[in-house]
C-alpha cells in the first residue's frame, strides 16, 4: 500500500511539473531556468531532476505529450468535416486552443532538439493528411486551382504562421491573434485557391 | 480508442481498421492490398513520399522525419534498438 501511495505521489508530482512547464514555456519560451518551473509547479527544485535528469528530458516528454494531444484533437475534429472551408476553420480552432505553446514551438524550433522538429512534422502531417484528401478531390472536380498539394498546404501554413509569429503587430497582448483574424484568413485563402474566385 | 501501431492514427470507425477488422491493431493506410501490415521499409518509403508530396520537404529530410516519427510507434520499436 505504502509503495502505491508513493507511486501516486510521484505520478502527481510529474504531472504538476509537466503542466507547469507547459504554462511557463508558453509564456516565457523554452530557455527558461528549471527553478522557475519548480516554483510554478510548487515542488522543490531537486524533485524536477528526480523526474527529469535534464531540461532536455523534460522538454522531450512535454513535446511528445503536446504532439499526441494536438494530433488527437486535429484528427477528431477534422474527420467530421469534408469541405476545405470547414477543415481549415477547425484547423484554426485547434491552433487557437494551443496558440501560446504552438507559437513558441514554431518561433524557437531551430534552437530545439530534434524531438521538437519531429513533433512539428507530426502535427503538420496530421493536418496535411486530411488537407490533401479533400483538396485532391476538389482539384479533380475543378473547384480548386490545379496547384501542387504541398504549395497549397504551405501557402496556408505560411499565412497562419506569419500572423502567429508576428502577433504583437496584429493584436493586443492578451488577445488571440487567430480568433481576431480567423474569418479574414480563411476567406482570403479560399479566394486565392478557388477556381472561380468569389466576386 | 485504439490507435494504429504503425502510424499512430486514431481508429474510430470500422473503415479505419485494416480490412474493416476492428481486431487489427493497424489502420487501413498501413495495410497492403491483401490486408497484411506493410513492412518497415514499405512504411518508411510511403511516409517519406507522403511528406514530400504534401509538405514539399527535401527527400532526405523527409526520410529522416519519417524515421523519427516511426521510432515512437510500437510496430517499429525493435528496428531502432
Amino acid at each position: 500500500m505504502q509503495i502505491s501511495t508513493r507511486q501516486i505521489q510521484k505520478t502527481n508530482t510529474r504531472k504538476k511539473i509537466i503542466e507547469a512547464a507547459y504554462r511557463i514555456f508558453s509564456e516565457k519560451g523554452f530557455s527558461v531556468a528549471t527553478s522557475v518551473i519548480a516554483k510554478e509547479a510548487g515542488v522543490s527544485h531537486g524533485s524536477i531532476f528526480v523526474h527529469f535528469p535534464t531540461l532536455n528530458d523534460l522538454l522531450v516528454c512535454l513535446l511528445s505529450d503536446f504532439g499526441d494531444k494536438m494530433g488527437a484533437s486535429l484528427h477528431i475534429l477534422t474527420k467530421k468535416y469534408d469541405s476545405i472551408e470547414s477543415l481549415l476553420e477547425e484547423h484554426l480552432n485547434v491552433l487557437e486552443e494551443y496558440e501560446a505553446f504552438y507559437s513558441r514551438l514554431i518561433s524557437e524550433i531551430n534552437l530545439l532538439p530534434n524531438e521538437a522538429k519531429s513533433t512539428f512534422v507530426m502535427i503538420q502531417s496530421t493536418v496535411a493528411f486530411h488537407f490533401s484528401n479533400i483538396i485532391e478531390r476538389e482539384i479533380e472536380k475543378g473547384a480548386i486551382k490545379k496547384l501542387p498539394i504541398h504549395m497549397l498546404f504551405n501557402t496556408w501554413l505560411g499565412l497562419v504562421h506569419y500572423y502567429l509569429l508576428n502577433k504583437e503587430f496584429f493584436s493586443s497582448p492578451n488577445e488571440s491573434v487567430l480568433r481576431r483574424y480567423k474569418v479574414v484568413l480563411l476567406s482570403t485563402y479560399l479566394n486565392l485557391i478557388n477556381q472561380k474566385s468569389e466576386e | 480508442m485504439k490507435t494504429c501501431i504503425a502510424c499512430g492514427m486514431p481508429m474510430e470507425n470500422i473503415s479505419d481498421f485494416a480490412a474493416n477488422d476492428p481486431g487489427k491493431d493497424y489502420c487501413v493506410h498501413c495495410a497492403r492490398p491483401d490486408g497484411e501490415m506493410q513492412s518497415f521499409e514499405e512504411k518508411k518509403v510511403n511516409l517519406t513520399r507522403f511528406i514530400v508530396r504534401t509538405q514539399g520537404f527535401d527527400e532526405n529530410v523527409a526520410g529522416k522525419m519519417a524515421e523519427s516519427m516511426m521510432r515512437k510507434l510500437p510496430a517499429w520499436k525493435t528496428f531502432f534498438e
